[in-house]
């Protein structure tokens, strides 16, 4: 048998082949701390989440650091702010995945630099752990590398929807929303789910959320018997509207809906205070007070955060357990499964019921949508106590 | 019903008509129309509410320094934003100048106010219901800015001066009239009127950067409805629109009322292209 020089050459690669990846990794690469990719937006108009979760995500990776970290490991944020910008995201990613080749990136924390950067973050095959609700950020077929540890918009409304008509039990509603495209895109998507309640919805509308008088709508509303107003808008000044010509009406109707309902800004614009009575706003059953006590997960946190001394006076309570939550879930998988993007990606698909303190997350193969239903809550906007608020009243135990 | 229809209307409609009578006075000095109007609307809000409410100065002072920094704006808008683009005024490259300077101020307030609106302080406690100074507030503003006006054009030097170069600004500039000079003086009173427009309707408005692209395009109905630069024509046209859409907004509701408000506005445009109180200009044929 006569041997070929392309034998030999091939023969010689293979062997190298075989050489090299039967060699262990040098010793260094296995003290050099873990890189997660982290875009927070910090600074610029949409920033105050973005600050919040940030309080989580740094608490949790100082306690894992400071407990030696994960199998010996730091682990190292590299931390690039979004400014709120979906293109200071775009950006970022690009960083991220090619230059510094983190395995996974938590974030974007906004929705509009979520949208820009899912898709890039999914081209370039790293995991990703998103805190952001917009539904479309999910799809296993398109980004089967991504994964929620926080609701969906649906999800958040459904909630809503939840409390009016399986705990206040009421039978009309008013949905109402500012001609942004959230507020319209959520009610046309709420309104179908609510009706399928067997709610009535009497008055539904989109207004201008700078036209300064409401009561010809609010009129209307009243007029058709509504029992609930439901406004969907995170427009502080086009909700105080509401609820200052509610006051101004003398009409004792709940208001029910998105969180910014309980926002500082939001009462800040209130003529009177007791105008932000009987309204309710989302919130996370595991952060909120039921009987005048956290569950036991938000409580040992809160402790943990006093004594860590955490600023909380001008946050919320959910926004830093989901910053939290994030890094103990991504701490857990790299020992669990290691730090490549596939392995942490194969670890994800098989998480069932991790105890959050924002949440409890499951997920599988066919849904990366981890947050429970059951623990979207509705929550007193008139309760906040270190960045908590009470359950809102009718919920069962 | 009727109540309310008047009295927001009136009062929104009489910061629409300050709005336009800003436009008018810009117009008027340059042939310009600088859609920063808006922008001095909103800035009159923002920094109402800073001075007074954040650092907690006299309302009066308040005033005072809004009507300043309007004052300011108004000359950087003409430095930076008309003059550079005076010669090529057929071009109309004012649009694309003013409008990028109005965006990138607010831009700067988005970040440094931010995106939420935020109260602005009810300055006089007396009266309520439809006596609420929020409701009298902008309307007196808006009555003692066009008698400020009508007097300064009328009775005094400078004020015949700005006519004169309103005119013809060639025949004002061979007279030796400093046509530089009175247009940055123009700009700087329209830059106060703006502010003032935006100080007197704050209570209902609120202090919100987002007030700018609602008072820039609101407030150029009443100058288009009233005949440019007529100022008499923009309160009558303002007023009117206030009314009208209020009135709108408790008979058709939601976003049909602005439907509503602008198939009126393109209606009127197409029987009177000059305005409801403009003439017809005469061409030398």
């Amino acid at each position: 048998m006569s041997i070929k020089r392309r034998t030999v050459l091939t023969g010689s690669a293979a062997g190298v082949v075989s050489l090299t990846s039967g060699l262990a990794a040098p010793a260094i690469a296995q003290s050099d701390p873990i890189r997660i990719g982290y875009l927070p937006a910090l600074t610029g108009p949409s920033s105050s989440t973005g600050v919040g979760i940030n309080r989580g995500v740094q608490l949790g990776i100082d306690e894992i650091n400071a407990a030696g970290g994960v199998n010996g490991r730091k682990l190292e944020l590299i931390v690039r702010d979004t400014q709120s910008e979906p293109t200071k995201a775009v950006n970022a990613v690009a960083e991220l995945t090619q230059r510094q080749k983190v395995g996974v990136i938590f974030g974007p924390v906004n929705s509009g630099e979520a949208l820009a950067a899912t898709p890039l973050i999914a081209r370039d095959k790293v995991a990703m752990l998103h805190p952001c609700w917009v539904d479309e950020l999910i799809d296993v077929k398109k980004y089967p590398m991504a994964f929620r540890i926080a609701p969906t918009n649906t999800q958040v409304g459904g909630g809503a929807n939840f409390y009016v008509a399986d705990v206040l039990k009421l039978k009309k509603a008013a949905v109402i929303s500012d001609t942004t495209g959230y507020g319209t895109a959520s009610v046309n998507t709420y309104v179908p789910m609510l009706k399928a309640k067997g709610v009535e919805v009497v008055y539904q509308g989109h207004v201008d959320a700078a036209n300064p008088d409401l009561k010809p709508d609010m009129l209307r509303m009243q007029s058709a018997g509504a029992q609930v107003i439901m406004p969907w808008s995170v427009n502080a000044g086009f909700l105080s509207r509401i609820l200052n010509t509610r006051g101004a009406m003398g009409w004792d109707v709940p208001v029910v809906g998105q969180t910014t309902l309980g926002s500082g800004q939001t009462k800040a614009l209130l003529e009177k205070p007791e105008n932000w009575n009987k309204v309710y706003s989302n919130n996370f059953r595991n952060c909120c007070y039921e009987n005048g006590k956290l569950p036991a997960r938000a409580q040992e946190f809160v402790d943990r955060l006093k004594k860590s001394k955490i600023e909380m006076g001008d946050t919320l309570l959910w926004w830093i357990a989901l910053g939290w939550d994030g890094a103990q879930m991504m701490a857990q998988t790299f020992k669990a499964a290691g730090t490549k993007s596939d392995e942490i990606v194969a670890y994800w698909n098989k998480v069932k019921d991790w105890p959050g303190v924002y949440g409890t997350v499951t997920w599988t193969p066919e849904q990366h949508n981890g947050f429970p239903d059951r623990e979207v809550v509705m929550c007193e906007v008139n309760s906040l106590k270190d960045g908590a608020f009470n359950l809102a009243p009718g919920y069962s135990s | 019903m009727f109540q309310s229809i008047i009295s927001y209307g009136l009062a929104v409609g009489a910061v629409y008509a300050l709005i336009g009578i800003t436009y008018n006075v810009m117009f008027s000095a340059s042939r310009v129309f600088s859609f920063t109007a808006g922008m001095l609307g909103m800035l009159g809000g923002v920094l109402g509410a800073l001075f007074i409410t954040e650092w907690g100065l006299p309302a009066i002072v308040g005033l005072v320094l809004v009507l300043a920094c309007g004052a300011v704006l108004g000359i950087v808008t003409e430095i930076v934003t008309v003059r550079p683009v005076l010669k090529s005024i057929d071009q109309h490259l004012y649009v694309l100048s003013t409008l990028a300077f109005a965006l990138m101020i607010q831009q700067l307030t988005a970040i440094w106010w931010g995106t939420d609106a935020r109260p602005f302080p009810r300055l006089i406690p007396v009266g309520a219901g439809w006596l609420d100074q929020q409701f009298w507030l902008p309307m007196l503003a808006c009555a003692v800015t066009i008698v400020g006006l009508e007097l300064l054009y009328r009775k005094t030097l400078i004020g015949r001066a700005f006519l004169a170069i309103a005119e013809d600004s060639y025949a004002a500039r061979a007279l030796g009239l400093p046509e530089t000079g009175l247009r940055m003086a123009s700009y700087a009173l329209a830059g106060m009127i703006g502010a003032l427009a935006g100080f007197s309707g704050a209570e209902i408005l609120l202090a919100f950067m987002g007030n700018q692209a609602i008072l820039n395009f609101y407030g150029f109905v009443p100058v288009a409805l009233g005949g440019m630069g007529s100022n008499r024509g923009a309160v009558i046209g303002g007023l009117a629109l206030g009314v009208f859409q209020q009135a709108a907004n408790f008979l058709v509701g939601g976003i049909f009322a602005a439907v509503a408000v602008f198939a009126v506005f393109i209606v009127v445009l197409l029987l009177r292209p000059e305005g409801l109180a403009g003439a017809s200009a005469a061409r030398r044929v």
